[in-house]
């Protein structure tokens, strides 16, 4: 059948009810009664609780309940870890804590909450929270990564003995040995930092206990909303069908919408149990920045060894990852970190060794990227470090290296975030760098254009990175896809919908296979009502996994409209079309019937049916995929620094990006354009700054940079497509490799820009300040 | 943060000892005290209720002195919560006869933030707390010159402590004078008022004997 | 704070009369005494931008601001700019050139554009910017945005 929808620059159908404000988003759900939440937070990283008096908040006019952790009683416990330690791996060392609703005896970082108040208003609430009096007894702060590991540092959890959370070896082929033959080995220390998701919408969650009807309906800013149904039922003790939990419009979620469980989501449906009131509880930005969970800091001792003509024999690094205070989300950051350490590049030794560190600081979890941008920095710093010190073009280094198209499926023999082994299902690198080269005119500039602005003065460099990306990981997603009397088409599926256009890109699969329009396919996404099986929407999977569930259902649909029709028509179903809503015999257009008529048909009111059908036109189907399929592409961009204001200013960036088959060319590139956007405050404008206290010194976003409209330039976008073999549509996630090189990209072009001062970028983020440091410690 | 720096008093150091150590004209000097009262021979506590844009609260403070060597020089604790945050600091304060019947004085110290405060206009700290000490010292200033007029028999003069928004005022001035003015900034540098007014606590209430 | 005070106030053309505590934000007045809940708020420091309504006219952010000192005044919210059925030309130009992902921040960013393109009909690339700079968007990067007031521009000044 040929394809109409699925690659077309459609227009989203969700638009005009975002654009008009008629969209409901958590903040906006209203319940008559509702009770609103306050949390007191902890001022201290890492303190001993002494006492808690709450009287005079609970005496405060308005305010309904107070409770700390002591009110909780056997409902006080520590969340599930979502995601466990891995098996597969010999000798690792895992210390799982996960956090809890209320600190109990110590708070250990900035934010964790010692106390809820529920009250008649948010306005109300906060007043209490003056009123209560938190007698807290400061402790040693473990702050540093590197003095949290020396032995008489602080603990964050005494019954571990160390605030080592973790220990893991990986190990490719043999680097120590490889090291031997080589012709150049480079070392370095390279420090990584990331920040705040910084969505424009906070976190919320609003509870709705019915008594009469014993349901619970729950409306969560969440990225998973089946999890959080599944888990709730096991904490409150209901059944699963006694709970629906609705991920309504969410205004971007960029990974830490998807840690579950911190005190509001436990609390706040708890709480309108008990209390026999809705309960709402929105974070304001300040709270974000303390409650929200985030990504931190990184440190490799890293090296990279090669041959005199560029080749990678091996590279090696040991690294610290900072987890905070808790670790329910295990090891995937830095196991992602280490999936893409070695990047798009074929390198046959590879030793990694990774401690994680608890700190009192607020636990990471995934943001956009999620380890990701992290690997490709470090491996591309290596390789330009190796490029320049072998004298060989940084395009020509890494062309020298890609791994082959004919190499795949490459198996890199390590671990992935999945606890399997890491499989590069396709991918076909140099086109894109090529293009991306291509594009941006790098030829012409390095010759020409380049020389003539340094010759005037200007410090104006050019940057190319390559990058890779794991996408698409399981376990699985579901869908189901029924035709309804009226003709159109209801499709609903698991995953929550955060902005990606699900809407839209998921109507034109199931368009494709039935013959409508996607504006007649209506989609529910991220309501546990209407789909319950599922994990959510986070590491670039939608487009893959739900995408295929939703491919497989729709042509499972599909299958039974042509067997019924077949009948009805009396055609065989090889002669039969679906178009325009319609089941046609291809010839002979006026013998049709409407999808309505047959699915009112597959539905009787009254008589027998066949034994072993089903009925309806209706089929729900999951989509499982062995492994990630693995994206990839080349960023290039030309920048001009300032090196007495220290300010840059991007004059061109070009993104070129392979993630297989395109479901809507025009959402990837609102992905990439966002994407690219959050990189570039990743590598110049954000860092969150805490100080060896563990306070967060710029928890505003008058402090926190987000760039705005003068710091994302244009961004010109360039697409190649090497469809994954996983999967029927053959896509490939797409959501993060707009950020994922940006880094990388940043010190490249920086270093080049500025190459009469031969720095050598470490660090990310850099800054206007950091920048300056570096300028003054090297001489011209 | 660290904390230093010098003022020049308009009066005898053994006046400058006697003012810094009576907490009716410190309380006057740092507008928005509620209390402060003496709770042995070297320990203070007090209250004061800090305003500072979205963040206002009061902080329930204590200080200690020690080391006393009057009317040379003397070393501060001082610990203060409240709904704003924590601030906890350490000072060493000296008082110099400068030989021309004024004092110079000289302190430095550390102190720690946490809570709200640290995390709202930490970028002005410096700039902003030695403003707010400048101010308060100018306050106290006044405060002794009418205690020195007074001694020399001058009846009518007269003491009058700047309420709390004009001192406010005046360190915003202060500040916007020192630095780049933005209307920004003005809020900020009011964010940052309560540290300093905490610090300000910190230096000039003491218990005396 | 026990006094309460009653404000008069016109939002898209329709004149409400309430009775609210002086310290309630007009963001949440807008939102939830009005029930208006196109206008988000996102950060109640008056940085991202996305509680822009129009006030008299005028961009302001209704974070900022108390419910009582819109008293007598005239506002503007994105309820006011269009339907579903009928969206103004600048919410078309947003559908179409991919302006919105998630939606939050674009209620702020159309109001804070009605007064600049009625000053600015045919901006550049530059004016835009500036004129947006005063609003966060964490999704879309701002191009398609750009390029929606740039088509928008077009449709309207035709």
């Amino acid at each position: 059948m040929a394809k109409k929808y699925v690659g077309q620059r459609m227009t989203r159908t969700e638009d005009p009810r975002l654009l008009t404000g008629q969209a409901l988003f958590v903040d906006d759900v209203e319940i008559h009664g509702m009770l609103y939440a306050a949390f007191l937070r902890s001022d201290y990283a890492h303190a001993r609780i002494r006492s808690i008096d709450v009287s005079a908040a609970r005496s405060r006019p308005g305010v309904v309940a107070v409770y700390t952790a002591e009110d909780l009683g056997d409902f006080w416990q520590h969340g599930p870890p979502l995601v466990p330690a891995p098996h597969s791996v010999e000798g690792v060392i895992f210390h799982s804590r996960t956090q809890v609703p209320l600190a109990k005896d110590k708070t250990r970082y900035v934010g964790e909450a010692i106390a809820v108040v529920f009250a008649e208003s948010r306005y109300i609430a906060e007043d209490a929270l003056e009123d209560i009096v938190a007698d807290l007894e400061p402790l040693e702060v473990a702050a540093d990564l590197e003095e949290a590991l020396e032995p008489d540092a602080p603990l964050v959890h005494e019954d571990v003995g160390s605030n080592l959370a973790s220990h893991l070896i990986q190990d490719k082929g043999d680097y120590a040995a490889a090291r031997e033959k080589a012709d150049l080995v480079i070392k370095r220390r390279i420090v990584i930092d990331r920040g705040a998701a910084g969505a424009m919408e906070n976190r919320g969650v609003v509870a709705h206990w019915d008594e009469k009807a014993q349901h619970l309906t729950v409306w969560d800013t969440t990225q998973a909303p089946i999890p959080v149904r599944n888990g709730l039922a096991q904490i409150l003790g209901l059944s699963e069908h006694q709970i629906r939990v609705i991920a309504p419009f969410v205004g971007g979620a960029f990974g830490p919408k998807i840690m579950m469980f911190l005190a509001e989501e436990f609390l706040v449906p708890w709480g309108a149990m008990q209390l026999n009131r809705p309960i709402k509880w929105i974070e304001d930005r300040r709270e974000n920045f303390f409650a929200t969970t985030q990504e931190r800091g990184q440190i490799h001792d890293a090296e990279i060894a090669l041959t005199s003509d560029g080749h990678i024999l091996g590279v090696s690094h040991e690294f610290l990852h900072d987890t905070g205070a808790y670790n329910p989300y295990g090891l995937t950051i830095p196991l992602n970190t280490q999936s893409h350490s070695m990047g798009a590049y074929d390198i046959p030794n590879y030793h990694s060794e990774l401690r994680v560190v608890f700190t009192n600081k607020m636990i990471t979890t995934p943001v956009r990227g999620a380890g990701r941008p992290q690997g490709i920095f470090l491996m591309e710093r290596l390789l330009d470090l190796a490029a320049k010190e072998l004298d060989i073009d940084r395009i020509e280094i890494r062309k020298r290296n890609f791994i082959p198209p004919d190499a795949f499926p490459y198996n890199h023999r390590i671990i992935d975030q999945a606890f399997a082994s890491l499989v590069f299902d396709s991918g076909n690198y140099l086109p894109a760098l090529e293009k991306a080269a291509d594009m941006i005119g790098y030829e012409k500039f390095v010759k020409e254009e380049q020389p003539r602005l340094r010759a005037e003065g200007r410090h104006v460099g050019i940057g190319i990175v390559s990058f890779v990306e794991t996408t698409g990981v399981g376990p699985y997603e579901g869908s189901r896809v029924t035709v309804e009397a009226s003709g159109k088409i209801s499709v609903a599926t698991g995953v929550g919908t955060q902005g990606q256009g699900h809407f839209t890109s998921f109507a034109q699969i199931v368009a494709d296979q039935l013959g409508v329009s996607p504006r007649d396919v209506r989609l529910v996404t991220g309501d546990t009502s209407e789909f319950h099986w599922g994990t959510g929407t986070f590491a670039s999977r939608g487009s893959v996994v739900a995408a295929n569930a939703i491919h497989a259902a729709a042509k499972s649909v599909r299958a039974k409209i042509l067997k019924l029709a077949s009948k009805v028509l009396e055609t065989p179903e090889e002669e039969l079309e679906l178009v325009d809503g319609l089941v046609r015999v291809a010839d002979i257009p006026q013998q049709s019937i409407s999808l309505g008529e047959l699915a009112v048909m597959a539905n009787p009111l009254r008589g027998a049916v066949e034994p072993g059908t089903e009925p309806g036109l209706e089929s729900t189907d999951y989509y499982g995929p062995q492994y990630g399929a693995v994206a990839s592409g080349t960023h290039a961009m030309i920048m001009e620094v300032d090196p007495e204001t220290m300010m840059v200013e991007i004059k061109r960036y070009v993104a070129v990006e392979d993630c297989g088959t395109m479901l809507n060319p025009l959402i990837v590139e609102g992905q990439v354009h966002g994407g690219v956007a959050l990189g570039i405050g990743n590598s110049y404008y954000e860092q969150l700054i805490y100080d060896e206290n563990g306070q967060l010194l710029n928890a505003s976003l008058a402090d926190y940079l987000i760039p705005t409209a003068f710091e994302v330039p244009r961004i010109e976008v360039g697409h190649e497509e090497t469809r994954s073999p996983l999967n029927e549509l053959g896509s490939k996630g797409a959501g993060e490799a707009g950020c994922i090189p940006v880094p990388a990209l940043f010190a490249q072009t920086l270093e080049d820009a500025l190459a009469d001062y031969a720095i050598e970028i470490l660090e990310t983020p850099m800054s206007p300040n950091k920048l300056f440091e570096l300028l003054q410690a090297v001489k011209k | 943060m660290k904390l230093k720096g010098e003022y020049i008093f308009n009066g005898p150091r053994e006046k400058v000892w006697e003012l810094v150590r009576d907490p009716e004209v410190l309380a006057t000097a740092l507008p928005g005290t509620q209390s402060l009262n003496q709770v042995s021979e070297n320990e203070y506590e007090g209250e004061m209720h800090v305003r500072v844009g979205p963040v206002a609260g009061v902080f329930s403070g204590r200080v200690v002195a020690s080391d006393e060597v009057p009317p040379e020089s003397y070393t501060l604790m001082v610990e203060g919560k409240g709904a704003p945050g924590f601030a906890k600091g350490t000072g060493h304060v000296q008082l110099m006869d400068q030989g021309d019947g004024t004092t110079l004085m000289k302190y430095e110290g550390e102190m720690q933030i946490g809570g709200r405060i640290a995390s709202v206009g930490q970028r002005l700290m410096d700039s902003a707390s030695k403003s707010m000490i400048r101010q308060g010292l100018e306050t106290l200033n006044k405060a002794l010159e009418t205690r020195v007029a007074k001694f020399e028999g001058q009846e009518d003069a007269e003491y009058k402590p700047p309420s709390e928004a004009e001192f406010a005022a005046a360190v915003a001035k202060d500040m916007a004078g020192e630095m780049l003015s933005s209307s920004q900034m003005l809020w900020i540098a009011v964010a940052v008022v309560i540290v300093v007014v905490i610090v300000a606590v910190i230096w000039f209430s003491r218990g005396g004997g | 704070m026990d006094d309460l005070f009653t404000v008069t106030v016109t939002v898209n053309g329709t004149q409400y009369e309430r009775t609210v505590e002086p310290r309630l934000l007009l963001s949440d007045f807008l939102r939830h005494e009005l029930g208006l809940t196109g206008t988000h708020v996102g950060c109640e420091h008056g940085v991202c931008g996305a509680c822009t309504i129009l006030f008299d006219g005028q961009p302001v952010r209704s974070c900022l601001m108390f419910a009582v000192q819109a008293n007598g005044h005239e506002i503007l919210t994105v309820e006011g700019l269009g339907t579903m059925d009928n969206l103004h030309p600048l919410q078309e130009a947003f559908r179409e050139t991919h302006a919105v992902q998630c939606g939050f921040c674009t209620p702020g960013i159309l109001m804070s554009l009605l007064p600049f393109l009625e000053e600015n009909p045919n901006p550049t690339e530059e004016e835009i910017r500036e004129a947006i700079s005063g609003n966060l968007c964490r999704c879309t990067g701002y191009q398609h945005i750009v390029d929606a007031v740039k088509l928008s521009a077009e449709k309207m000044g035709a």
